[in-house]
């Protein structure tokens, strides 16, 4: 047995037994990972709020050969979501963010990026604005899994897309000119498109400050969730919870 | 080929079912049960039966019981214009316990859980905003967990709430009584220094 430590985010937690938590880790070490919480449920006096998901914590844990689940020793809360007001709509937000990773991280793959990514789209979250860390989170998230289409080119033609109108299709693997486009497309307008390409030049705390205006960013947050959700072949829960709270 | 004979087979599948039993306590339970007396057997059975055709929520207030109204309800002991909202049914047997709160309760059945897509229409509140809108309440307490769901819930709950006349409170968060300063961690240190209060 090897006992490990690292920076971890918490994803989520499942009951386990009468009174253990399942928890999954994105580690910093090693990617994601699943432990075991023993009494988690019963005693809060060794995990206190720590295995609230999107919890920064520090965690160290067991690592048992042969075995898939790790025990989870302890966890010390280096930032905590409930250290800000927690809001239905920053609710749904973090709840996004741990949903994401949790399906399109593999396990025990480290993976840096993501995980800086991950902290500073969280931190980016305790401002009263949700959609531009959302937005910044999928599109990156999309482009670090390998998944996002190149925005510039249709994926039929090849012809450029750059200053003309752009669609996309639920089924379709990348954008189509207004002669490609497939019957019930929906649009994906130049100023989302060009958003997209600040957004890969500079990181999520250049646009805090930024205005945003209602519905900024919708169609291509519809994109990218569509093109997560091909891949992995499901839906996201909080996709849907965030297209009620955007009206 | 099942080890046991078919009825007690079936009893060990039903009783793993139930939250915390696996196999080994589903086979320890299911032997008491064939080896107890034909008497207690039936009562065990009756009363199983009996919860679920006898046991309804209370229109008031979503707790669960026996006569409708419920008990806190319709009591002309209770401050009618106190309501404490919280997640369970169970989490009132712990407000109870105080001895401290003599108001009525109201039963969320859940929190927001954007994980699970639990949203507010998914919340029992209608009858809670009835009993606010007709004026019969003066303070909302909203004793819902300190969890991210239970804030999410309690901050959206206290946004449909909000009106001239009704007080609405958050129950106090911070140190376990008995336990040590030494070893609370930031986030339950950093509420319970934000809930501090004049003595």
């Amino acid at each position: 047995m090897a006992s490990k430590e690292s920076d971890a985010i918490v994803l989520r937690t499942y009951p386990l037994r009468e009174s253990d938590l399942l928890v999954t880790l994105f580690t910093r070490l090693e990617g994601k990972v699943r432990g075991v919480a023993k009494a988690a449920k019963r005693s809060k006096r060794r995990f206190g709020g720590a295995l609230e998901p999107l919890t920064l914590v520090h965690a160290h844990y067991d690592v048992r050969e042969g075995h898939e689940l790790n025990r989870l020793d302890s966890c010390e809360v280096l930032e905590s979501p409930l250290a800000q007001e927690v809001s239905y709509p920053r609710a749904v937000a973090l709840g996004h963010v741990a949903e994401v990773l949790d399906e399109l991280l593999p396990d025990h793959e480290a993976n840096d990026a993501a995980f800086r990514l991950s902290l500073a789209v969280i931190a980016a979250l305790r401002g009263p604005n949700i959609w531009m860390p959302i937005t910044y989170f999928d599109l990156w998230m999309a482009r670090l899994s390998g998944y996002l289409p190149d925005l510039s080119t249709c994926m039929v033609c090849d012809g450029p897309l750059n200053g003309s109108r752009a669609f996309f299709h639920a089924l379709a693997d990348g954008l189509m000119c207004p002669a490609d486009k497939r019957l019930a497309s929906s649009e994906i307008s130049v100023a989302s498109r060009g958003l997209a390409e600040l957004m890969f030049r500079a990181p999520v705390d250049a646009f805090t400050g930024m205005p945003w205006a209602s519905g900024q960013g919708a169609d291509l947050r519809k994109f990218l969730i569509q093109t997560l959700q091909r891949h992995i072949e499901k839906k996201f829960v909080t996709a849907g919870m965030l297209e009620k709270i955007a009206g | 080929m099942s080890r046991f004979a078919e009825p007690l087979a079936r009893l060990i599948e039903e009783l793993k079912k139930l939250p915390g039993i696996g196999s080994k306590s589903a086979q320890r339970l299911a032997f008491h049960i064939l080896r107890s007396s034909n008497e207690d057997a039936d009562a065990l059975a009756i009363a199983v039966r009996d919860v679920k055709a006898s046991l309804v929520l209370c229109s008031e207030c979503n707790n669960i019981t026996d006569v409708d109204p419920c008990v806190y309800c319709s009591s002309a002991t209770r401050n009618l214009r106190q309501v404490c909202v919280v997640e369970e049914p169970t989490n009132i047997a712990s407000i109870e316990k105080t001895k401290h709160f003599n108001g009525v309760y109201h039963v969320l059945h859940g929190t927001l859980s954007p994980l699970h897509g639990i949203g507010p229409e998914q919340l029992r509140i209608s009858n809670l905003m009835r009993r606010v809108e007709s004026n019969q309440v003066d303070e909302v307490i909203i004793a819902t967990n300190p969890t991210v769901e239970g804030e999410a819930t309690a901050t959206y709950l206290s946004g449909r709430l909000r009106r001239p006349g009704l007080r609405v409170t958050r129950i106090a968060m911070g140190i376990p009584v008995g336990s040590d300063i030494e070893y609370a961690d930031e986030i339950t240190m950093l509420k319970a220094m934000q809930g501090r209060h004049d003595l």
